[in-house]
């Protein structure tokens, strides 16, 4: 039996590298000794028979309208995946459209699919940089934010706390929305390979679902040593001690 | 005389500066002149008898600015140009002074600028240009550039100072949407690449988004065919074969810009023969396919500067190559954007290093690349990479971002080289 991860929309959003997470998954599933596939779905024909855990990531604002239209024809599927515990994991503007809605300055609002609560504001100006989050979940994530957009209404059940940069913003000091497996992050491009502990909860999850056991393969550790030198270099630059970033609680 | 004042203190400068920094030109003296001359640049740049030509884009500017400095001059033209390092507001104004006479004036016929695309805007404002030339639309730099409207954006307000005419990329659709919203009275000439050299780019040729279609017989300069540094263009139904600085087809792009773009400031004076022997004989440069030989051994370098680049560039590197050493430094902010590149055909790299040295050896190791050794400090990592015997296969390669591009020359005194 193969592991299906499927990449959505991977040729609209995909602007941060975010979509290679799904190759991530993939990657450690294989050196977990487990058999699984990457497949790229642009539209409802590419779907198959079996989904074990989603990527959505983010896209350039001019093709909102776009995304979303596209997106649509996969609401009552995300729906279902949702309420069945797939893991889905939306990068930036692909969880914008998951939310409630896409507000834009000086634009229409864009309705989103209502798969997480909250919804998107526009900021002053964009926020680029480090972003690190503590997680009681997953421990620390540590990446890089680049969005035009604030989030609200996450409050109830945010990723986790900021501990640099600014994630949802409006002082609400978290990053993130989760809602049972299906979550929404400002961490753009390889936040799963990056946070290895954050990969492995979703694969686990996966590979439970699918009466699978996942134990992270003798690869994974010594690529999770290259991660685990680029986050302390990002901690360092974020200013955030390695220490005083573990999650507390 | 106008300017007289402005440009006597100008040359201070640039004389004080070099009191401080033998050889070194500075911006300074643009920054001052600039400030109290602000009419300067734009005056200067609009004064040139046949005109100002400008080239931006988001990749291949320095390349193309090259080689249509050397078609132009290969017509007997006096041509202005900029060093590529020069290509901001600042730098733009030192380079004009450089040549300068006492009354600010700059001799040539014509001036061939390369624009960075984030400044080009704004020092194009008020500044009248005869010719633009934009190679292509790429997502780089992420810092600057969020996404790749941003770009485009910024490409379409340099076009819009071209009054005679606008020499585009056909394959990328971004440039061609900005070329139909252009004035009806300004020419849109075109380049592109034949359907069987973009099928022979398995990945494409890099751009934001390629047009669907390719560019129709006679409709511009189409490149047919690419064969390592060989290239034949087709211009309007003459073959033109020409030689190109390294392999690569981004380079036959660049070439075929260049010579659609000297055609259009040319005109009836342009010939296909002198361009091909200007184009071919462009010599390779460090950092894009030169060799050299280095503490005894022969070392090719490569430098990435954007995914499309790091791309092309890491297909070109010969399969089985044995000894690679492979830095990014600190110019890459946030490396995420490269992800979607696929570096697995370089199987093993010996080291990885660079301030990005772990960044690199994580995006490595997810294309499913062996890394014998992650060394950051790029010193030590070129002093134990040459040290190591000659490869049985291949050339020692070096593949580095511009950061670490500058700091690997003169950790190895590779000073002569530009
Ligand atoms: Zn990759």
């Amino acid at each position: 039996m193969t592991l299906t991860i499927v990449s959505l929309l991977p040729s609209l959003q995909n602007t941060n590298g975010d979509a290679e997470n799904a190759a991530v998954l993939a990657a450690r599933a294989r050196w977990a000794g487990l058999d699984a596939a990457v497949v790229p779905v642009e539209r409802r024909s590419d779907l198959p028979a079996r989904v074990d855990a989603i990527v959505l990531g983010s896209g350039d604002d001019s093709s909102l309208d776009a995304a979303r239209a596209a997106l649509m024809e996969f609401h009552d599927d995300l729906r279902t995946w949702g309420t069945d515990g797939v893991p889905i994991l939306a990068v930036g503007t692909g969880w914008e459209l998951l939310s409630w809605g896409v507000e834009r300055r000086g634009g229409p609002v864009v309705e989103g699919l209502g798969i997480l609560p909250g919804r998107a504001v526009p900021r002053a100006s964009r926020m680029t940089g480090d972003l690190v989050v503590a997680t009681a979940r997953f421990g620390t994530l540590v990446g890089f934010e680049n969005h035009a957009r604030d989030y609200v209404g996450a409050e109830g059940s945010p990723l986790g706390r900021v501990r640099a940069g600014s994630g949802n913003g409006r002082d609400s000091g978290q990053e993130g929305v989760v809602m049972g497996s299906v979550m929404g992050t400002h961490l753009h491009g390889p936040v799963l390979a990056k946070n290895p502990a954050f990969a492995d909860a979703l694969l686990g999850i996966a590979a439970d679902r699918a009466g699978l056991a996942y134990q992270p393969g003798e690869r994974a550790a010594v690529v999770d040593g290259y991660a685990d030198a680029a986050r302390e270099a990002q901690l360092a630059a974020a200013r955030v001690a390695a220490s005083a970033a573990e999650p507390i609680g | 005389m106008r300017y007289a004042p402005a440009i006597l203190v100008g040359r201070f400068v640039r004389f004080a500066a070099r009191l401080r920094k033998p050889g070194g030109g500075s911006a300074i003296p643009g920054l001052i002149v600039n400030r109290i001359a602000p009419g300067y640049l734009k005056r200067t740049l609009s004064g040139f008898p046949q005109g100002l030509v400008v080239v931006s884009g988001s990749s291949g500017k320095s390349t193309t600015t090259k080689m249509l400095v050397a078609v132009l001059r290969a017509h007997g033209i006096d041509v202005f140009t900029n060093p590529s390092t020069a290509n901001i507001s600042q730098g733009l104004t030192s380079a004009l002074l450089e040549r300068a006479d006492w009354q600010g004036r700059v001799p040539g016929d014509v001036a061939v600028l390369e624009m960075d695309e984030g400044h080009g805007a704004l020092v194009m404002q008020g500044v009248d240009a005869r010719v633009v030339a934009l190679t292509n639309v790429m997502v780089d730099q992420i810092d600057r550039f969020h996404d790749s409207d941003m770009v485009a954006g910024m490409l379409a307000r340099i076009a819009v100072q071209a009054h005679e005419a606008v020499v585009v990329n056909a394959d990328d659709a971004n440039l061609e949407r900005l070329a139909a919203q252009l004035r009806s009275d300004v020419a849109v000439h075109r380049f592109g690449v034949s359907q069987a050299v973009l099928d022979a780019s398995p990945r494409g040729l890099g751009y934001t988004e390629t047009s669907p279609e390719r560019l129709a017989d006679g409709t511009g300069v189409r490149v047919t065919t690419v064969d390592g540094a060989e290239a034949v263009l087709d211009d309007g139904g003459t073959s033109v074969s020409i030689g190109l600085p390294a392999r690569g087809t981004h380079y036959a792009l660049d070439a075929a810009a260049a010579y659609s773009t000297a055609r259009a400031v040319l005109g009836q004076r342009f010939s296909p023969t002198a361009a091909a022997r200007a184009l071919s004989e462009i010599p390779a440069v460090f950092g894009r396919g030169e060799r050299v030989a280095v503490r005894g051994h022969d070392v090719e370098f490569v430098l990435v500067q954007n995914p499309a680049s790091y791309q092309l560039n890491v297909d070109s590197i010969a399969p089985g190559t044995e000894q690679i050493l492979f830095a990014i430094g600190a110019d890459v902010r946030d490396p995420s954007y490269f992800w979607p590149t696929d570096a697995s055909t370089l199987g093993r790299v010996s080291i990885v290093s660079g301030s990005k040295a772990a960044e690199a050896a994580l995006m490595l190791a997810y294309d499913g690349v062996e890394i014998d050794r992650v060394e950051p400090d790029l010193g030590r990592a070129l002093d134990d990479f040459l040290a190591a015997p000659a490869p049985v296969s291949g050339v020692k390669t070096i593949v580095f971002s511009a950061d670490s591009m500058r700091r690997t020359r003169a950790h190895l005194g590779l000073t002569g080289a530009e």
